[in-house]
């Protein structure tokens, strides 16, 4: 076990995402508990207390968030549930959206009335399926048992919800372009100030978060912040969702309690590195986290790798973070090299072309490095994508553009060997491998 | 009125102004391509960034002015900044300003010079795109020269309403595309974008390889395409770089039409009529008087056309809507008296053409209607019975209406059917010509001046007014 749950506090069947089933489990009683017996500042500030930090990436308090929005203030407000789930490695809201959909609709709602919110919106990303007939399975049985439409519970509290689908843009899950893209534009970021709650959708005060963010709220309301506080570190409450993949034996979501051992979780709960190989590095929370060594893990933390644990901090002080919980293990014998390849594909191919320094840029890195490979790099090229990496640092309209050239940077850093190596003998020092396999 | 400091400098700024409205008010120039002042700040091409005390850099066209703050526009940071961001822009841009219609007065040329000056570093390939890309029968676009501001996407949005281009697929793959409903050639402001483009990319296909932008000089005048009267720049050959021996006539040729900014007329923009003032301007002078359909010398002509008035019983003037303040004035004081004045609409709308928009275009198509209806009044031109003499001023006169047995003199530039049938033909000076002032329809009056000298054998027709009427003959 990975510690206390507060999301897969149940077992999945198939038809444990129901709504029926969710009642039996003590569904929506947190929103009645709320509307009954809350005010929206009440909820707020129990959201504060409880610390919950938000789950997409930044691990921003998402009470600091909410509390900019004055719910009295006169204008709509709108509450936008950001299921856009495309960081590469990253598959956790998924599993939310599967398996427990009327979490996140409690949760939404709850949020809702504690934002002043009339409608709400899933943006849900377009490649998901399931998640999204589930998604709308549960909306349609939620609003034909009650919990939205008009009077709610018989409280008097309105609430509407819409589900978008997305048309498959990885920048569509920055918070701002993805509010360009519900609003019919092209999906492009825009520039702060003013922040989204302040003018978001619509030009109206919005709150986007994260999907596994919001599920917590019914927990948090129903259990208490008090209780929520207890999970945890006391600097990160809560539990997060760890979606693995890469070289390790049990791929899969898992549930795991702030401040857990990191290696613990790898070892016992997921079976450990494939093919019993050595552990080369970790992509600790979708491949725009900074990578970590094997050899980081035990320099870094006070000890050795048993007591690195999983929380913020902790992963902050190592050099990366937490980000979006996508972890991407990878073992000895793979070819870093092809590994940033990969990457930098993708973000050459995903970025939105607006702003200077990520359009050009990512292109840019990517010819560089396949050049690299293909046995034509320079010994200056490595500078070069330094540099052009640090040409994207703060220079970029959303996070994403930083994001990018962070995880090029740490990949440069922590393996600046095997690239050299690469430039110097015109190859790959593992044959561009990206697979474990026992004949690999 | 927050007080900032930019380099040191303290300027006034308004509470609502960001960082680039207040330095640009105070004279300082941060560089920027895809801010523009009549359009939305989309904050894409990152090169204004400028450093703020105690919080780092940030681009000045989003940053609100905050009392007190300290901007620098040159420290280190943002100096490095700058040159890292020029690089990036120019990365996959062909640099091809010897071919560019753009090279002379191009941002990006310029900033490069002054910011960076240093040669690519990039050795790999650059990302083809289209080039020639037709945008419209007046429009070509270089995608590769593009530097995705997205200026000319906004224009069209934003000002001409016709929504017209966009920008399709992501990355360094991103293109600037006219939208597949053909609306960017139906836009009547289309040509504007090419001004808007900071770079080559948008050229006009009028303009296309005619002419460097340094051998050509701008004099400042006013379209006659209608009422509104925007002003423009005229450009035509520089004095020094005047061609000696081969193709002279391009000498006095318009080589391009250019807005020219008047916030209390037509703003930053212009129509596409008036950028294509040589079509109107360049066609068939009269530059030859003639009397009784035989060619005469312009003393003769005028003599004849003076015995005409004198001894007309019914005379009728068709006063010119194209006519400036001063030779409508000229007109009245010597003329006036002794010829029933008409106020005659030399153009009327053409085929296919905008009639009137919520912009800029207006229904009239004369230049100083206002003017010359205060001067001659509102009413129709007719000829009453008996009248012997039509003194015709300027074109859009059908012979056919003329009265039997009446005489035509007509004082004009250009050939049609009135100067065909003319007894008398004195051909005049055009706008281009001369200097003068037209009154446009909200009472704005916006001078013109000379860009070409007059041909010979063409007088100006304030000048023949006086003639006319006897005074100071000889």
């Amino acid at each position: 076990m990975t510690g206390r749950k507060v999301l897969m506090d149940f077992e999945v069947t198939p038809t444990s995402h129901t709504l029926e089933a969710y009642l039996a489990r003590g569904g929506y009683q947190a929103l009645a508990k709320a509307l009954r017996g809350m005010k929206p500042g009440e909820v707020t500030q129990e959201i504060v207390d409880s610390g919950l930090q938000g789950r997409g990436g930044a691990a921003f308090p998402a009470g600091r968030k909410w509390q900019v929005i004055d719910p009295h203030d006169g204008q709509p407000h709108y509450l936008v549930a950001n299921a856009d789930e495309g960081e590469p490695g990253t598959f956790k809201d998924r599993w939310v959206l599967e398996h427990s959909p009327h979490t996140l609709l409690e949760s939404m709602l709850i949020a809702s009335y504690a934002l002043g919110v009339r409608h709400s919106f899933i943006y849900i990303r377009g490649e998901f399926d399931l998640p999204w007939r589930r998604v709308s399975a549960a909306i349609e049985e939620a609003y034909a048992a009650g919990y939205f439409g008009e009077n709610i519970l018989g409280t008097g509290f309105s609430c509407d919800i819409f589900v978008f689908r997305g048309a498959g843009a990885y920048v569509c899950g920055e918070a701002s372009s993805l509010l360009a893209s519900i609003e019919g534009s092209r999906g492009y970021p825009r520039n702060r100030p003013p922040r989204l709650t302040v003018k978001g959708l619509f030009q109206r005060p919005t709150v986007v978060n994260n999907v596994e963010t919001l599920s917590n709220l019914a927990w948090i309301i129903g259990h208490g912040a008090a209780a929520f506080r207890q999970i945890g570190t006391p600097k990160s409450p809560g539990t997060r969702l760890i979606s693995v993949s890469g070289h390790i034996a049990r791929p899969g979501v898992y549930e795991v309690e702030l401040g857990y051992s990191w290696a613990k979780f790898l070892h016992d709960e997921c079976g450990g590195v494939s093919c019993d190989r050595e552990l080369k590095a970790v992509i600790p929370g979708g491949i725009s986290s900074q990578v970590l060594t094997g050899r980081d893990a035990k320099v870094l933390t006070p000890h050795d790798v048993e007591t690195m644990i999983l929380d913020h901090d902790a992963l902050w002080q190592a050099g990366s973070s937490l980000g979006s919980g996508g972890m991407i293990v990878i073992a000895e014998g793979t070819c870093m090299v092809s590994l940033l390849r990969v990457m930098l594909r993708f973000y050459h191919h995903e970025s939105c072309g607006q702003c200077t320094p990520c359009r050009e840029g990512m292109g840019w890195l990517h010819r560089i490095v396949d050049r690299i490979l293909a046995g034509k790099g320079r010994p200056e090229d490595i500078d070069l994508m330094y540099r052009i990496s640090k040409a994207n640092d703060g220079t970029t309209i959303c996070g994403l553009g930083d994001a990018a050239g962070y995880a090029t940077v740490a990949m440069l850093d922590r393996f600046r060997d095997e690239f050299d190596w690469c430039v110097e003998h015109k190859r790959s020092k593992y044959d561009g491998n990206l697979e474990c396999r026992p004949s690999t | 009125m927050p007080t900032i400091y930019i380099d040191g400098r303290p300027v006034e700024a308004a509470e609502d102004q960001t960082v680039m409205q207040a330095a640009r008010a105070a004279g300082v120039e941060i560089p920027h391509f895809c801010w523009h002042p009549a359009l939305s700040v989309p904050g894409n091409c990152r090169i204004c960034m400028v450093e703020v005390e105690g919080k780092g850099t940030d681009i000045a066209c989003n940053m609100p002015v905050k009392a007190g703050m300290k901007v620098f526009t040159n420290s280190d940071e943002v100096v490095a900044h700058r040159k890292a961001i020029l690089q990036l822009t120019l990365l996959n841009h062909p640099v091809d300003c010897g071919i560019c219609d753009k090279a002379g007065e191009c941002t990006l040329q310029d900033y490069h010079y002054r910011y960076n000056g240093e040669p690519s570093v990039s050795v790999d390939a650059k990302v083809p795109a289209t080039k020639f890309n037709e945008l419209s029968d007046r429009i070509v676009l270089d995608n590769e020269r593009c530097i995705l501001c997205s200026r000319c996407v906004r224009f069209t949005r934003e000002v001409s309403g016709s929504n017209g281009l966009g920008i399709e697929h992501r990355a360094d793959h991103s293109r600037v595309q006219p939208s597949s409903d053909g609306a960017f050639r139906g836009d009547p402001y289309s040509d504007n974008v090419v001004d808007l483009c900071p770079v080559g990319a948008l050229l006009s296909r009028r303009f296309l390889y005619r002419s460097r932008v340094w051998y050509l000089e701008p004099t400042p005048s006013v379209c006659p395409g209608c009422e509104r009267g925007c002003t423009i720049n005229v450009w035509h050959r520089l004095e020094d770089w005047k061609l000696k021996s081969v193709a002279t006539k391009e000498n006095s040729r318009i080589a391009r039409v250019t807005p020219l900014e008047n916030p209390a007329v037509n703003g930053p923009w212009i129509c596409n009529k008036g950028r294509d003032l040589a079509d109107l301007f360049e066609r068939p002078r009269t530059t030859q008087a003639k009397v009784g359909g035989r060619p005469a010398e312009i003393d003769e002509a005028v003599a004849a056309a003076r015995r005409l008035i004198a001894t007309a019983t019914r005379p009728v003037a068709l006063v010119s809507s194209w006519g400036s303040n001063e030779e409508l004035e000229a007109f009245a004081r010597h003329l006036g008296g002794r010829l029933a004045c008409f106020v005659k609409a030399d153009h009327r709308p053409r085929e296919g053409e905008v009639l009137e928009d919520g912009l800029l275009i207006k229904a009239g198509k004369n230049p100083n209607s206002r003017r010359a209806r205060e001067l001659f009044g509102d009413a129709a031109p007719s000829f009453a019975p008996g009248t012997d003499l039509v003194l015709c001023w300027g074109e859009g006169f059908d012979p056919a209406l003329l009265p039997a047995g009446a005489k035509l003199i007509v004082i004009g530039s250009f050939f049609d059917a009135a100067t065909d049938r003319a007894d008398v033909l004195l051909p005049a000076s055009t706008q281009l010509e001369r200097d003068g002032h037209y009154t446009n329809f909200e009472g704005v009056v916006s001078a013109f001046a000379a860009c070409f000298p007059r041909p010979a054998g063409v007088a100006d027709a304030e000048a023949l007014f006086g003639l006319l009427a006897g005074e100071d003959a000889t």
